[in-house]
């Protein structure tokens, strides 16, 4: 039996390749509002946060470089993706918060991004959103 | 390539078992003496509680396991027409900006069956199987013997008549309104005909397979398959798409936009 040898991120990586012909997205791919080659990286207050579908978003004053302060918009899974992962609506993050996220822009250069890994003020960190890429399928159809 | 994507699925999926909860109980059985479905599952390719993105997973990186937490459909080959590759290429090549999903729109079940990120719930009846998706608060009604209705409207999930075969619930599809997206840039016609497979092979798995028939845009079926993994005290919520969907304003907005627009497509 080779089953005790297999480690779950080696079969996860076997399961991988079966699945790249289906390439399936929820709701929309990310790539087509977002671009996987520029991430960012910004720390910001929180302005609002909307507990919504298909989407959650979050927005957050964002000092730039000049001082000038910018409004981003965050947007990240549907709240019962959330919930199933450790986010509680009105305690996780609230207006006021201080928040850090990784993420990536969108395609238009405005100040609205995909929202991957949140820092919370405490230190903690938890994931907002899917990575990037998903739901996109192959470049070539199969 | 069909049998060997099985056989190394069914491995897998024994790999994993083992590895993680050896104890395997059996499926549970209805009054009727039926394999009982009943239960709220997720599309996931192990056992155990809800399989949320495993922590550690390095968030700078487009990770390849998204694929597997969002979605654990395992495809054949998918053999296009030469109009509907073409059409599939062009759909991958503006990353699935006219995605009917985003506008909220229903789609078939070889589609909404294999998202992971949403549970999907079975009530079973000695008449009735009814199915529960939490991905766009859909369901289906599967009325267990008949036939379909002669009055039959084209719909985006389409009509459902099952049968039980042995141990496994089979479930005839026909029914569709033209212009469903299912996987791989593959939009559908409403010659769509699918014939599903639920099989619940032991107390924690229900196995899914689905043969896709469409003779306007595929030259023969092909199947595909996915693990359905029961989820105890896991519980479905309201899912209203159109609640606040800014989608399709975000990307009329970003397609008017030059350099946005152009950067939609793969390779610009």
């Amino acid at each position: 039996m080779m089953s005790h040898s297999v480690s779950r991120a080696g079969a996860a990586a076997l399961l991988a390749a079966l699945v790249s012909a289906a390439s399936l997205s929820a709701h929309h791919s990310f790539g087509v509002a977002f671009d996987a080659t520029k991430t960012v990286t910004l720390t910001g207050v929180i302005t609002k946060v909307a507990w919504t579908n298909p989407h959650t978003h979050i927005w957050l004053d964002v000092k730039d470089a000049n001082g000038q302060v910018v409004n981003w918009m965050l947007e990240g899974y549907p709240p019962n993706v959330l919930e199933r992962t450790g986010w509680k609506k009105d305690v996780t993050i609230k207006v006021g918060d201080t928040l850090t996220f990784f993420g990536w822009r969108a395609r238009d250069g405005s100040p609205y991004a995909h929202l991957r890994e949140a820092t919370l003020a405490d230190g903690k960190k938890l994931y907002f959103g899917p990575p990037a890429g998903t739901g996109e399928g192959p470049a070539t159809v199969k | 390539m069909r049998t060997a994507c099985f056989v190394m699925s069914c491995v897998l999926g024994a790999s994993l078992a083992s590895a993680q909860t050896p104890k395997i109980q059996p499926a549970p059985k209805t009054a009727d003496g039926k394999p009982d479905l009943t239960g709220v599952y997720q599309a996931s390719p192990r056992r155990g509680d809800w399989d949320a993105e495993a922590p550690g997973d390095e968030p700078g990186v487009p990770a390849p396991r998204s694929a597997v937490s969002i979605n654990t459909t395992a495809s054949d080959p998918i053999p296009f027409t030469p109009e509907a590759r073409a059409r599939a290429q062009d759909i991958l090549n503006h990353r699935s900006i006219d995605d009917p999903t985003s506008r909220c729109i229903f789609a078939a079940s070889p589609r909404i069956s294999g998202v992971g990120l949403f549970p999907i719930q079975f009530v079973q009846t000695p008449t009735q199987v009814i199915i529960l998706y939490e991905y766009l608060s859909s369901h289906r009604v599967i009325p267990v013997g008949g036939k379909h209705p002669e009055d039959l409207s084209p719909s985006f999930m389409g009509d459902s008549v099952g049968r039980w075969e042995g141990n496994t619930f089979v479930v005839d599809v026909v029914g569709f309104k033209p212009g469903g997206w299912l996987t791989g840039g593959l939009v559908t016609s409403d010659a769509l005909h699918l014939t599903e497979r639920y099989t619940r092979v032991d107390r924690d798995q229900l196995n899914y397979e689905v043969t896709i028939e469409d003779a306007k845009v595929l030259t023969k079926p092909f199947t595909q398959r996915t693990t359905l993994m029961l989820r105890e005290g896991a519980r479905l919520r309201e899912y209203s798409c159109a609640e606040n969907n800014m989608d399709p304003g975000v990307y009329e907005k970003m397609l008017k936009d030059p350099a946005a627009s152009q950067s939609f497509i793969r390779g610009k």
